[in-house]
Formats: structure tokens, C-alpha cells, sequence
């Protein structure tokens, strides 16, 4: 067990930057997922941990120990790929041995761990199977129980769960964080997908275009997002943005008007509002009037959305809620939700207390 | 409507296929028939169906003229350029197979063209060096000439086979503790078995069928069985001969038949699909 530490980190192909300058410091036993769009440099940054790359500059630490210049079978790490990687011609039991055999592992310990193993994905009565024969899911559990058949210095996972269908993969996510629980090992996930950053993670980095955006927890994400990339990229539905001035302590956009808690003006600013922060209200009073233009049954929830100019403005309603399309409606906020970023920037600005 | 267009198809193709297999096969066949003839009965006209049956042809070529050592010489030889040529051919198109850099296209490109010149140009230069150096006449000397022109070919063809296996388990290999030579014998040669046995079979019938090069550079007492076969086939003033010529092509062809029913799974794999997915 090891933390791992990313010091000023650069990948470039060529011209093309693929990691930029990252600076990351995961602590030993930390869950820490790399969260963005796909293409902004998640699994290169996971591929140099593993020694699968080699950053152009800056240096790689698992625990104290520099690992730039080391092969990866010494890095004593584990790794989930996105497309498996299963040793097609093995049997699942000789698939998940594998690390164990070539690691010189006495062969009278290999049956009792990868039986271990095997127990906690739930592969036992699959062990005889080539992979072949396998369905999606489980396959994919055999990537993980080759991973767990050791104890690494630290697992990587790289979109593990994305070739999964939609039901599958909250089983799986739910799987691999009792796992994370139980063998307590520091582990570097990367996935493009929000939520299961959210319920994985200890620390979520959010990427885009090779540079770490915002690192913090995922409540810390979700309620101080640091920019306009974050907060655009984490919610579902993502958190309703709108261009517009600051005239006089009010935010003034095309058909808008909404008072803030402050004196004051500036140009060029975003407002953002979470769907749930907004409320429907009497059309008298309500900051965001407009006619319905949709109205989505989500189930737990209602979606109710207006059109200004070219964007939606999407307040979530109680589950209970029924409206027209077409009818007049009215969204509000408290001020307390609203957050505010410079346009130009996208940096968030501070509301004054 | 669509299930009656497949059955025309089929039709079709059964028909295709069965007038294919008449043409190509009826050559051999006749000959496999009249091999065990006296040449009366062989070549007389009109072609008789029916006629005495006599393994003379065989004995006298295989016992009397010894063609067995012939047989040997090319199992040598045959042997030789196989392993050699798949050894190289192995790692050379796993390296191109895994390689970025745009030197491993201008290689191949290289390869292939001397892969495309005619093998006749090459001998001259061949014979003049060859008889310089005093390695004329030797097995080495042949399995060396027909590796260099058959390796563009294996390199090209394996290249493609291992290109086919996703980098992901190369990886997988390493960071579960393989060493580069250790995930290649591991992990990455078990599943390129029908691509190695598909190159193997080009390479084989290369050096197998191979006329000129082994005519030229070898003495009738190291000479292949297809060298030494042209010697009783251009004998066409005596029947006898040539009789014994045919019983030769006939032994030399009943290997290839059993060759390729042997390893008929892994060459369709290989052939078929060209990939082996995990
Ligand atoms: N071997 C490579 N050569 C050139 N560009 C690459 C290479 N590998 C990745 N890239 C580029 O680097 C960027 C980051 O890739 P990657 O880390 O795979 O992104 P992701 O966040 O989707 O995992 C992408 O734009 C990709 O096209
Ligand atoms: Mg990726």
C-alpha cells in the first residue's frame, strides 16, 4: 500500500499536449477518481502510474520511491483495462492466477487466493470457463479478481464499468466500492461518468483537456463548483447556466431579472442555478416567467423547462407536479443557490457574505 | 422474398463452387490415375477409363533411382526455411505490429518491394557470390536464399495477424509482471496460433514448391524432389521416365493434401477472420 504522488506531470505526442502540468497528490488508501469528457487525458495520466507510458516531463512517486525509469511488473500495481484484457486461451481460474505465476508466487498459495478471489466477485462456478463463454459482466469481474488475487501497492481502473449495460453497472459500482472497503487499497479510477465519480470517490479530480479543473470531494464538487467547466460538467441535469450582466445588484439578462444579495456591477457574468434549487411560484412573483417548453416524468422527480433565447432553463419539480406545455410558469430560487462565474474566465466570483 | 434470393445464391454459389473444384482438380486426378499405369495404357487414345493397376512407376522411382534422398532434401530444406523464416518473421512483424514511429512503414514498404521482384533476377548475383564464397551446393546456402525472399512476405502477414490483437493484452501481461519477452511467449504467441500456422503453411509451400532456385544452386545429389522431379517430366523421349515423373508429382502433391487437412481448423481461423478475439 502506497500513496502515489503526480509532480508537475506533461505528456505530449508530438506538438499535442495530453496531460499538462498535473500536480496530484492521492494519499495512501484513498479512492481518488479522475473525472471529464472523454479525450481530456484520463487514462494517460492513469497509464504513466502504471508504467504503460512515460511522461515527457516531471516524475511519478508511488510511496517515496521515484518510479519513472521502472518497468511496470516492479511499479507492484494492479490494473482493471477498459476492454478487460483477458488472456483469451486461459481458463478463468488460470486468468486470474496469472499475476501469481509469473510473480514466482509459491504454487501451494495460488489455489487458496485465487479461489479468494474468485469468492469475491462471486466466479466461483465459473472458474472451468474461458472467457470466451463469458457474459460481459463477467468478464469483467475476472478483471477484477486478477486485480485482487495480489495486494498491489495500488489498483487502477480504467472506465471499468463503461462496456457495462445500464443495470449491471450500478451492481458493479456498488461491487467495487464494497471491495474498495473491504481491501482497503489506495485505487486511481477514471471514468467520464458523474455519477459514479460521485458515489466512488473520496476525492474527485475533474479533467478537461489535460489539466486537473477542481480536486476536492464530490460534495465539495457539487456545492462549490470552482468554474463554469464544473459546474457544466457535474448534475444531472447538468446545473442551468445563463449569460447576462450585473446592473446595479441585479442580473440582467434577455427576458430576466433576478436581484442579488449584493450591490454593484459587472459585465459579462454567468448565473447558475441547480434544477433542484429552483422552485416553481406564482407567475406574480417568480424571477425566470416564461411559457412551459417541456415537461419531462422522470418518476422520482418532474422536469419542468423554459426557453430563453437559445438555452433551457430546467427547474426539477416534485414527482407529484403536473403542468401544461404552453402554460405560464414562473421559476425561483433562494439566493443562496445562485452561483456566479466570470464569462471570460469561467472562474467562479465570490457572492460577498 | 429475401429467403428465396438466398436460396438462388446458394444455388449458385454450390454450382460455382462444384465446376471450380471439377477444373481444378481433374488435372490431378488423371494423373493420380494413370500413375499407376504402364505407359500403354497411360497415354492411349482414346483415354481409357478402366486399365491394368501396377505399382511399378513408384518402385522404380522411389527403390531404383533413390528418390527418397530427394525427399530428405527437401524436408530439410523445407524445415529449415519454416523455422527460420516464422522465427524472424515472428518477432520482427510483432515489433512492427506494436511499433509508432513511421520507420516500421517505410521497412515494410522496403520488404515488399524486394518481395516483388521476380526471383530470377536475383540468382545472377547469387551465383557469382556463392561461388566466390565455396558455399555452393549446400542446405544452408538454399534455406538462406528462399528465407530472404520469403521473409517480406511472412513479416508482412504476421505483422497484420499480431496487429490484430489488441495492445490491451501486451499490457495486461505487464503489469501483471511479465518482462516484453515474457508477455510475448505468454500471452501473446497462444492466441496467434492460426496466424502462425497460416504464415507457416505460405512459407512451407514456398520452400516446398520452390523450382528455380533450388535447380539452380544445387547438384542432383542435394536437389529438392521439385528440382529433381523436371528431370524425368522433360524426358519426353522415354515414356518411362516420365511415367516415373508423374508417380514423383503424385507423391510430392499427397503431403500438401494431408497438410492441409491436418491444420484445416487453424487455416480457416486465420484465413477467415485474420483475427483472434479475446
Ligand atoms: N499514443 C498516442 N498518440 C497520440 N495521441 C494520443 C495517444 N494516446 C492518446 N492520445 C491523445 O491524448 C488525448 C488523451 O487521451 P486519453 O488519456 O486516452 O483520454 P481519456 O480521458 O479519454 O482517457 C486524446 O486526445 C488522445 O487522442
Ligand atoms: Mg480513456
Amino acid at each position: 500500500m502506497a500513496s502515489i504522488r503526480f509532480s508537475n506531470i506533461t505528456k505530449r505526442w508530438g506538438s499535442f499536449v495530453g496531460v499538462d502540468n498535473l500536480s496530484l497528490d492521492i494519499a495512501d488508501r484513498e479512492f481518488i477518481v479522475l473525472l471529464g469528457p472523454s479525450g481530456c487525458g484520463k487514462t494517460t495520466s492513469m497509464r504513466m502510474v502504471a508504467g504503460l507510458d512515460d511522461p515527457t516531463f516531471g516524475d511519478v512517486y508511488i510511496g517515496d520511491q521515484r518510479v519513472n525509469d521502472l518497468e511496470p511488473k516492479d511499479r507492484d500495481i494492479a490494473m482493471v483495462f477498459q476492454s478487460y484484457g483477458l488472456y483469451a486461451h486461459l481458463s478463468v481460474y488460470e486468468n486470474i492466477r496469472f499475476p501469481l505465476k509469473v510473480r514466482g508466487i509459491p504454487s501451494t498459495e495460488h489455489d487458496a487466493k485465487v479461489r479468494a478471489a474468485a469468492e469475491m466477485v462471486e466466479l466461483t462456478e465459473f472458474l472451468e470457463r474461458k472467457p470466451k463463454a463469458l457474459s460481459g459482466g463477467q468478464r469483467q469481474r475476472v478483471a477484477l479478481a486478477r486485480a485482487i488475487v495480489r495486494q498491489p501497492n495500488c489498483f487502477l481502473m480504467d472506465e471499468p464499468l463503461s462496456n457495462l449495460d445500464a443495470k449491471l453497472r450500478i451492481t458493479m459500482r456498488a461491487e467495487i466500492k464494497h471491495l474498495h472497503h473491504r481491501l482497503n487499497v489506495t485505487t486511481i479510477y477514471v471514468t467520464h461518468d458523474q455519477v459514479e465519480a460521485m458515489t466512488l470517490a473520496d476525492r474527485v479530480a475533474v479533467m478537461e483537456k489535460g489539466r486537473i479543473r477542481q480536486l476536492g470531494t464530490p460534495t465539495d464538487i457539487y456545492n462549490n463548483p470552482a468554474n463554469l467547466f464544473v459546474a457544466g460538467f457535474i448534475g444531472s441535469p447538468p446545473m442551468n447556466l445563463i449569460d447576462g450582466d450585473i446592473v446595479e445588484g441585479q442580473f440582467r439578462a434577455e427576458g430576466v431579472s433576478v436581484p442579488l444579495p449584493f450591490q454593484g456591477s459587472r459585465q459579462g457574468v454567468v448565473l447558475g442555478i441547480r434544477a433542484e434549487d429552483l422552485r416553481l411560484t406564482d407567475p406574480a412573483h417568480g424571477h425566470f416567467r416564461q411559457a412551459v417548453y417541456s415537461v419531462e416524468l422522470l418518476g422520482d422527480a418532474t422536469l419542468v423547462s423554459q426557453r430563453f433565447g437559445s438555452r433551457l432553463i430546467t427547474a426539477r419539480a416534485d414527482k407529484g407536479f403536473r403542468i401544461e406545455m404552453g402554460a405560464t410558469s414562473a421559476f425561483e430560487a433562494m439566493p443562496s443557490a445562485y452561483y456566479l462565474f466570470d464569462r471570460a474566465s469561467g472562474d467562479r466570483i465570490a457572492l460577498p457574505a | 422474398m429475401a429467403r428465396k434470393s438466398s436460396r438462388s445464391l446458394s444455388g449458385l454459389l454450390a454450382v460455382g463452387l462444384g465446376v471450380w473444384v471439377i477444373l481444378a482438380a481433374f488435372p490431378f486426378l488423371w494423373m493420380a490415375i494413370i500413375s499407376v499405369r504402364v505407359p500403354v495404357d497411360a497415354f492411349s487414345v482414346p483415354p481409357q477409363l478402366l486399365a491394368p493397376f501396377t505399382l511399378e512407376n513408384y518402385y522404380e522411382l522411389w527403390v531404383v533411382d533413390q528418390f527418397y534422398v530427394k525427399f530428405f532434401n527437401s524436408a530439410i530444406v523445407t524445415l529449415g526455411v519454416l523455422c527460420v523464416s516464422l522465427s524472424i518473421g515472428c518477432l520482427a512483424g510483432y515489433a512492427l505490429s506494436r511499433y509508432e514511429g513511421n520507420l516500421g512503414f517505410w521497412l515494410l514498404m522496403v520488404a515488399l518491394v524486394f518481395r516483388a521482384l521476380p526471383h530470377s533476377t536475383l540468382l545472377p548475383g547469387y551465383q557469382l557470390a556463392f561461388a566466390e564464397l565455396g558455399i555452393w551446393n549446400r542446405y544452408e546456402t538454399l534455406i538462406i536464399v528462399l528465407v530472404a525472399i520469403n521473409q517480406p512476405f511472412t513479416i508482412w502477414m504476421l505483422r497484420s495477424f499480431f496487429a490484430n490483437i489488441p495492445k490491451d493484452l501486451d499490457e495486461a501481461a505487464l503489469v501483471d509482471g511479465c518482462t516484453r519477452t515474457g508477455a510475448f511467449f505468454r500471452v501473446i504467441v497462444p492466441v496467434m496460433w492460426p496466424g502462425i500456422v497460416t504464415t507457416g503453411l505460405f512459407s512451407f509451400l514456398l520452400a516446398y514448391n520452390d523450382f528455380l532456385i533450388s535447380s539452380q544452386l544445387m547438384n542432383a545429389d542435394k536437389q529438392t524432389m521439385t528440382a529433381a522431379l523436371s528431370a524425368y517430366i522433360n524426358a519426353d523421349d522415354d515414356a518411362y521416365k516420365l511415367m516415373q515423373g508423374i508417380a514423383g508429382a503424385v507423391s510430392v502433391t499427397i503431403p500438401l493434401i494431408f497438410l492441409v487437412l491436418f491444420f484445416q481448423r487453424q487455416l480457416v481461423s486465420g484465413l477467415v477472420q485474420g483475427a483472434v478475439k479475446g
